[in-house]
């Protein structure tokens, strides 16, 4: 998995390219919590996302839970078919903000 | 990947995977059992899903059975039939907790606990066994042919 981040305005874009698994996840978490520190507003691109398990959704949560708590924003965009199987695999499509581009993800409030 | 066939001319594949508990295993266990899936007869979608189930399982195992430990070892048998797959796992780490399995509210914010309800919906049977030489995951998933 690579994660690339990019500025936008004061928010951060997360650009996540590869798989999510028990291996990866932990990077992932490191990286994203490490973020939400800096910035009001966390957006995370996950066009390039072959695969997501289930370490992937829960590390998920676990900083959308926190970006709750710090009062920030959190939100998913591009999500792949394949992405979007285990996202309603595991029933979590509610608890998220999920936009198809980025343009919506990034003019939400 | 090639598959013989039975004197009947089924089709039938059995793989087996004597692994250690290293989470950089799974990638390879992923790719074989998408193949796996696929010549038994599933479109992507549910290629996808079956491969989903498998690694959840092994990463159960990972986490719960062996507490992240990465020397330990685990032993896969995927066995494709006609319009059948079954797996089964074998470790000798910790039994699972039945009271955790699919313990998880389905659609909350919870932090983990998901992974045995993927399995649960994408597999036909699942069952756990715990004896002397371990403790045995076990899954079916049938082929429903179109009429």
């Amino acid at each position: 998995m690579m994660i690339s981040i990019r500025e936008f305005g004061a928010a951060r874009v997360v650009d996540l390219d590869g798989e999510v698994d028990l291996g990866t996840s932990p990077d992932m978490r490191r990286a994203l919590f490490d973020l939400l520190r800096q910035t009001p507003k966390l957006a995370i691109n996950m066009r390039a996302l072959r695969y997501i398990d289930s370490s992937g959704i829960a590390t998920l949560i676990e900083v959308f839970k926190n970006a709750q708590q710090l009062q920030k924003e959190f939100v998913l965009y591009g999500l792949s078919p394949a992405v979007q199987h285990v996202f309603r695999l595991t029933h979590v499509n509610r608890i998220f903000r999920i936009f198809e581009t980025e343009e919506q993800a990034m003019s939400s409030a | 990947m090639s598959a013989p066939e039975t004197a009947t001319g089924g089709l039938f594949m059995h793989v087996t995977f004597d692994m250690c508990s290293r989470p950089c295993c799974l990638p390879v266990v992923r790719a074989a059992v998408g193949q796996l899936a696929a010549m038994v007869g599933w479109d992507e979608t549910e290629c996808r899903a079956i491969t989903l189930a498998v690694d959840e399982a092994l990463a159960n195992v990972i986490r719960h059975a062996y507490h992240g430990r990465a020397d330990e070892r685990i032993e896969l048998h995927c066995h494709a039939g006609e319009g059948e797959l079954q797996f089964r796992i074998r470790d000798t780490g910790d039994a699972p907790d039945p009271t955790r399995i699919c313990a998880r509210e389905v659609g909350c914010d919870k932090i983990g606990g998901l992974g045995t309800h993927i399995i649960r919906d994408v597999m036909d049977t699942v069952s756990y066994e715990s004896c002397q030489e371990g403790n045995w995951f076990m899954a079916v998933k049938r082929l429903r042919r179109q009429v």
